[in-house]
């Protein structure tokens, strides 16, 4: 028999929106939990330990970020967050409270169905952990060895270099705000030295992409933070 | 209100008003007598005559009588210039009963008895008089000239921070300190809210600030346009004195002045001085509001404007494609005989609509954010190779076929920009020159630092922009062929050029040899970039 197909969790408060989503995903054979408030989502999160969030962050009881807080002080429930707020503030500021991916209204169906595919991947795939070798078009990374090739020539990276591809890495396919990078690679004290993070990612750029200025793998989320290509079909 | 001639100087200077006798009895600084009341000076107008005879006494065989005379006569006039004339007198006084007690024979003797010797005397003690009246009057005239310049000085500088005031607040405040700095004591601009009664300001007073003046005085002054409070007939025992501010349309408020010395203050100069002060602060103040009225209006025209034009455009722009949207799912709903063929054709027409429609919501609210000074600049340093990198990627779809040549220069520095922003001004330049220039023509992007800031230029190889409209081009739902298929909505460039003045840039554009448009921006380096702490260990183990 099957398994049980993921159940998605859905919080947004316009009814029309909500419908149009929950019968999209079910259609996708997802089954689908749409609720209208922060409060009634809180409480589903708990008790029916969906597989996934889609949150709406203009919410009228609740505030969206107020929702991630909360859920991250004991929940790893993977959160993409659905919104019409577009300002980069608002995504930089969901994306450090804990939710993992951001999708700004409109946006296409396609679009989101390969979001959630590829979050639900990453929590089967690596429940634990991080994959030894991460490998994307030319570009191969080994993280135990720190050894980093493109197009099978070895490319020599200084351990800064190292540790802030290797950030990536763990986060392949998936934003990291600047905050973050600069917290996990330099420190909590440099989170305000945002042209650190520019000079490093010029110099990765330029070891690893065969033209740094349309880069293919370190893609630039502008005024949030960077990606790390992920093919989509490994 | 008008004062004397600003060049006067009275030595007995007398208030036109009535005056309190307290305020009477205060002595007045500027009055010139007041320094030959100084009983030193007496002192030295009899002691220099004591020390010349002392000099004199023993060259008494050698000198003649008419040499003594003149070396009296020579510390009359050092007298005259140090103390002043009357103590000068004194001393000529001094000098006489000296010659003719130690000079002229019979010495020891006040009797003079050579008629020569009288004669002489009388000519120095003439001449001595004579000159200490002229030394007098240049002293009085360095004392005039010194006092103008100081108030020249005091008006140059009050006049000077006036001229750099813009806001209402700010020209008050001036006022404040300058009247507190020059006449001392507290004071405070008092001014009809919108009720048309005077009231106490909303902003919290200055430290010197006067407070807890009287409304109702006030008030009266305001209605009356006449001065009351200390010094005057009416209100006379408040403590400070009301004075209204007459603007050139009547009375525009009250200056309430608590006055250190009142009769200092009501003198004919201090008098003139004041007014001169409240009426450079009205006058400053009027033109502060004239000014933001003039702007106000420039605002609710263009803004009248940009209402009008907004209004047309939006209703061809966004309901050709709502007419699409609208029949294409009103027939999906209702017709139940279509077929699938069809029915996805509707569904793609509806998609491809809307996506329009997204893109021009996008740009009307990003320039109206924008217009309604909305947007503060997050400035982060960023490497212009990452925000080009960004613009190209995000259309990436639309440049697929295209052939780009990107040039960046070597050694680009970080610059402080709002990166999101710019890389909306590269969308937009990339998107244009994508739409209006035909497909296989390649796009040239390059990328260089000046010595004053980062240069962007993008061009195309399409027919250009002529010469006459490359200024219009950038205004607000300006197209070239306005019914065009290819237009947007006309903001594409209106918003390059928000952003790019936002950041104290300009962008222009320009067309290239063989033809093409180019577009070209320049943005400012505020600060040097910062510099990094190179790593210890530059390779990896």
């Amino acid at each position: 028999m099957k398994a049980l197909s993921p159940l998605l969790l859905l919080i947004e408060d316009d009814p029309q929106f909500r419908l149009l989503l929950a019968t999209t995903l079910e259609n996708q054979d997802y089954r689908v939990l749409a609720l209208e408030t922060g409060k009634e989502g809180l409480i589903a999160a708990r008790s029916q330990q969906p597989d996934l969030l889609l949150l709406d962050l203009g919410l009228p009881d609740i505030d969206g970020q107020e929702i991630i807080r909360r859920l991250r002080k004991w929940s790893e429930l993977p959160i993409i967050v659905v919104s019409a707020r577009n300002r980069e503030t608002d995504i930089t500021q969901a994306l450090d409270n804990g939710a993992d991916d951001y999708l700004t209204k409109p946006f296409s169906n396609a679009e989101l169905m390969s979001r959630i595919k590829a979050l639900l991947r990453r929590v089967v795939k690596h429940p634990g952990g991080v994959q030894e070798v991460f490998q994307a078009g030319e570009l191969k990374i080994e993280l135990t060895k720190r050894r980093v090739f493109v197009s099978d020539q070895e490319v020599h990276l200084t351990p800064i270099e190292f540790r802030l591809l290797s950030e990536l890495v763990r986060n392949a396919g998936f934003v990291v705000t600047h905050r973050q990078l600069l917290e996990k690679v330099w420190g909590a004290s440099y989170v305000e030295h945002s042209h650190y993070l520019r000079i490093y990612m010029g110099q990765l750029r330029h070891k690893i992409e065969s033209d740094p200025a349309r880069p293919r793998y370190l893609l630039t989320e502008a005024g949030i933070g960077y990606r790390l290509y992920e093919e989509e079909n490994v | 209100m008008s004062g004397p001639d600003p060049d006067f100087y009275l030595p007995e200077a007398e208030g036109p008003l009535v005056l309190k006798t307290k305020a009477r009895s205060v002595n007045n600084s500027l009055n010139p007598m007041r320094a030959e009341h100084n009983y030193k000076h007496w002192f030295w107008g009899i002691a220099i005559p004591l020390v010349l005879t002392l000099i004199d006494w023993p060259f008494r065989d050698i000198l003649t009588a008419s040499n003594i005379l003149m070396f009296y006569l020579l510390g009359v006039f050092f007298v005259a210039i140090r103390f002043g004339f009357w103590p000068s007198i004194l001393a000529s006084l001094t000098n006489a009963a000296a010659f003719a007690y130690f000079f002229a024979p019979p010495i020891f003797s006040l009797a003079i008895a050579e008629p020569e010797n009288l004669a002489g005397l009388a000519v120095t003690m003439l001449v001595g008089a004579v000159t200490s009246k002229l030394a007098e009057n240049v002293r009085h005239q360095a004392r005039v000239a010194e006092q103008g310049e100081r108030r020249a000085s005091v008006l140059y500088r009050l006049g000077k921070e006036l001229a750099e005031a813009r806001l209402e607040t700010e020209i008050i405040e001036i006022g404040v300190r300058h009247l507190h700095a020059e006449f001392g004591g507290r004071n405070t601009f008092l001014f009809p809210d919108h009720n048309g009664q005077v009231d106490y300001p909303d902003e919290p007073p200055l430290d010197i600030s006067l407070q807890g003046a009287d409304l109702e005085v006030a008030r009266w002054v305001f209605q009356h346009g006449q001065m009351a409070g200390n010094g005057t007939e009416i209100f006379s025992d408040e403590a400070a004195v009301y004075m209204p501010l007459n603007g050139s349309t009547g009375t525009i408020g009250v200056l309430v002045l608590e006055a250190v010395n009142l009769r200092q203050l009501f003198s004919p100069e201090q008098r003139q001085l004041l007014d001169t002060f409240v009426n450079q602060t009205i006058h400053t103040l009027e033109r502060a509001s004239l000014a933001e009225q003039a702007k106000e209006a420039t605002l609710k025209m263009q803004a009248e404007t940009l209402r009008n034009s907004l209004l047309s455009s939006i209703s061809h722009d966004l309901r050709t494609p709502l007419a699409t949207i609208i029949g294409a799912a009103s027939t999906l709903e209702t017709d139940d005989h279509l077929n699938e063929d069809t029915k996805r054709k509707l569904a793609g027409a509806i998609n491809e609509e809307a996506q329009r429609m997204s893109e021009l919501t996008t740009k009307i609210l990003e320039m109206a954010r924008l217009e309604a000074g909305e947007v503060v600049l997050n400035r982060q340093w960023y490497s212009p190779e990452e925000i080009v990198g960004s613009a190209l990627r995000r259309l990436d779809k639309k440049l697929k076929t295209r052939q780009l040549n990107v040039n960046m220069a070597d050694g680009l520095s970080l610059i402080q920009v709002d990166a999101v922003l710019l890389q909306q001004v590269l969308v937009n330049l990339l998107d244009n020159a994508a739409k209006y220039s035909p497909g296989g023509r390649p796009i040239d992007i390059a990328v260089e630092t000046t010595p004053f800031g980062l240069s962007i230029t993008v061009a195309d190889n399409g027919p250009g922009v002529p010469e006459a409209l490359q200024q219009k081009i950038f205004d607000k739902f300006f197209r070239i062929h306005p019914e065009s298929a290819q237009s947007g909505v006309g903001l594409g460039l209106s918003i390059c050029r928000a952003i790019v003045e936002a950041h104290g840039g300009d962008i222009q554009v320009t067309n290239r040899r063989g033809g093409g448009a180019v577009f070209q921006l320049h943005l400012p380096f505020l600060e040097c970039p910062p510099t990094i702490a190179p790593e210890e260990n530059e390779q990896m183990p």
